[in-house]
């Protein structure tokens, strides 16, 4: 069952996409440089820039695992977006770490690393941050054609295609990932500032009006008490929550401001903007947002947990609810809400890593400067295999647990070590090469050996009973630990090593 | 901690509502500067 109407909500969501597609294909004529496809040329302003931190940082996974949290959790769901508003608002107001490295003039955080740790150091940071990055982003596209399918209520699973049997799932993520991959290819960060601008305007005015829709016909008394039967005190206070507890609020606070401070993606904007304070000037004005990001679906997913009650897949929970529950017009609205935020979030990941690829991974290898034809064209290549890539690894991966931990973990394989260099390399001089490779090794090697134990049979049980909090919290303790134990440990020189 | 979440929620719409106008208004002044100047670094 479901409200959606082909022509109607099928026509809304058709010329949002006619709209987008064109706005990002028409500014591909402003790349000419390397430095205009990667960082739009620093020329971005602080509207547009929370715009597009906004909409990169608003997918349809982030509602999908922020829906499932207000669904598992209540409103103690919502922690992580307090974590990382009041991150971003620090940040931001201070200027602690990201002044330094705007005013630098970087492209990516590894290359401000090599100033202090050396090019090894540097092509080492670019491996673990594409590592986590790719691995984070994996799932995007399954969970977005996961959404879409449940909410236009396709009842069959798949359909015929020159004889071939083509899942309805796997053709929305096809579909979904040659769109957005057409216009970042061509116009790079330049056609995903227009288009996240675009994409956060229809995004906004969808969730705030489902938003408003969900507190008029569920109402607050019934989402409130909803939260007060299922979870009791827990399901306001994270810290009294059974499956939660200090554990989760300590990683998601390490998480949130690892995230704020070295998240390729969200530093992409204070790396685009035309100064420092620019910079500094997003970040405030954006932080709110996070509080936003994480208690709007929330109550989607409380709302839905009031009216459907308890489902097998707590992560279709929010689509199933949404798909009798919005109205024809604006289900339409609603769904081009929904691709909005999909395609800023996919074609800004997409582009980010790429960078990183390009900039720190290849780097070292190029003997001689590449013109910036060709290294425009080498962008474009890489954002396509990336884009390739996501799509297998999205069929492939068998999503366990609830998305957020998935997301949090594969996160702080890069997050940890890259925060801890970051913060080392602008305000510790005695930090060098020994301390960064034993930060990169141990937070690398705590989550991965978390992921492998809970894929494994016969380590599942174990890897239960440490959890998802505990392994997060030891990346980011032993990581700083080892680059200032290791720091310590490298003789200087004139001593006798 | 009822009172904090409905605090909290009332503060995110409103506030959400605001930016969405207003970065909608200035973002495109924003986007002009931008085009013109990369046009004329071209």
């Amino acid at each position: 069952m479901t409200n959606f109407n082909w022509l109607l909500d099928g026509s809304i969501v058709g010329l949002y996409l006619l709209v987008t597609m064109a706005a990002g294909l028409y500014v591909r004529k402003y790349v000419g440089k390397v430095d205009d496809f990667l960082v739009a040329g620093r020329e971005m302003n602080v509207y547009l820039g929370i715009a597009s931190l906004a909409a990169t940082e608003f997918g349809i996974v982030t509602c999908m695992y922020t829906a499932e949290a207000g669904y598992k959790y209540g409103f103690a769901g919502a922690t992580p977006g307090i974590a990382m508003a009041l991150s971003m608002l620090v940040i931001g107001y201070t200027g602690f770490c990201i002044k330094p490295l705007r005013d630098s003039g970087v492209i990516t955080i590894p290359q401000l690393i090599e100033k202090q740790f050396g090019p090894r150091v540097r092509w080492a940071a670019g491996v673990v941050i594409v590592l986590g990055g790719l691995l984070n982003m994996g799932v995007f596209l399954r969970i977005g054609g996961q959404f879409l399918v449940t909410i236009v209520g396709l009842k069959v699973t798949s359909f015929n295609l020159f004889g071939y049997q083509v899942g309805y799932l796997e053709a929305m993520m096809t579909v979904l990932l040659v769109g957005v991959a057409t216009y970042t290819i061509l116009g790079g960060m330049l056609s995903v500032l227009i288009t996240d601008f675009l994409q956060f305007v229809v995004m906004s005015v969808g969730l705030i009006a489902v938003t408003l829709l969900v507190l008029v016909y569920v109402g607050w008394d019934k989402i409130v008490t909803t939260v007060e039967a299922n979870y009791g005190a827990g399901g306001f206070n994270p810290f009294v929550h059974p499956d939660l507890g200090w554990p989760y609020v300590l990683f998601q606070v390490m998480l949130n401001f690892a995230a704020v401070l070295t998240w390729q993606t969200t530093i992409a904007r204070v790396l685009a903007a035309k100064d420092s304070l620019t910079g500094q000037k997003i970040y405030v004005r954006t932080s709110f947002f996070f509080v936003c990001r994480f208690l709007i679906p929330g109550i989607w997913g409380i709302a839905a947990l009031a009216t459907l009650g308890q489902v097998t897949n707590s992560l279709d929970a929010m689509p199933t609810f949404l798909a009798t529950f919005v109205p024809v017009g604006l289900m339409g609205l609603c769904i081009a809400a929904m691709l909005a935020a999909d395609m800023s979030t996919d074609s800004s990941y997409m582009l980010t890593w790429g960078s990183v690829i390009y900039n720190d991974i290849m780097g070292p290898f190029r003997k001689e400067a590449w013109s910036e034809k060709k290294g425009i064209l080498i962008n474009r290549m890489i954002v396509a295999l990336i884009g390739v890539f996501l799509l297998f690894y999205g069929l492939w991966y068998p999503l366990e647990g609830d998305v957020w931990t998935y997301l949090g973990i594969t996160g702080t394989i890069y997050l940890a070590s890259i925060s801890v260099l970051l913060i080392s390399s602008c305000y510790w001089k005695g930090a060098n090469s020994w301390g960064a490779f034993g930060s990169i090794f141990f937070a690398a090697a705590i989550p991965v050996m978390f992921l492998v134990l809970e894929k494994t049979p016969g380590t599942k049980d174990l890897a239960k009973q440490i959890g998802p909090y505990y392994s997060g919290i030891a990346a980011y303790v032993f990581s700083a630990l080892a680059m200032f134990t290791f720091s310590l440990l490298k003789p200087r020189k004139g001593e006798i090593a | 901690m009822r009172y904090i979440w409905l605090i909290l929620t009332i503060t995110a719409v409103v506030w959400y509502t605001f930016v969405t106008a207003y970065v909608a208004f200035k973002g495109v002044t924003d986007i002009k500067e931008m085009l013109k100047k990369l046009g004329e670094k071209d």
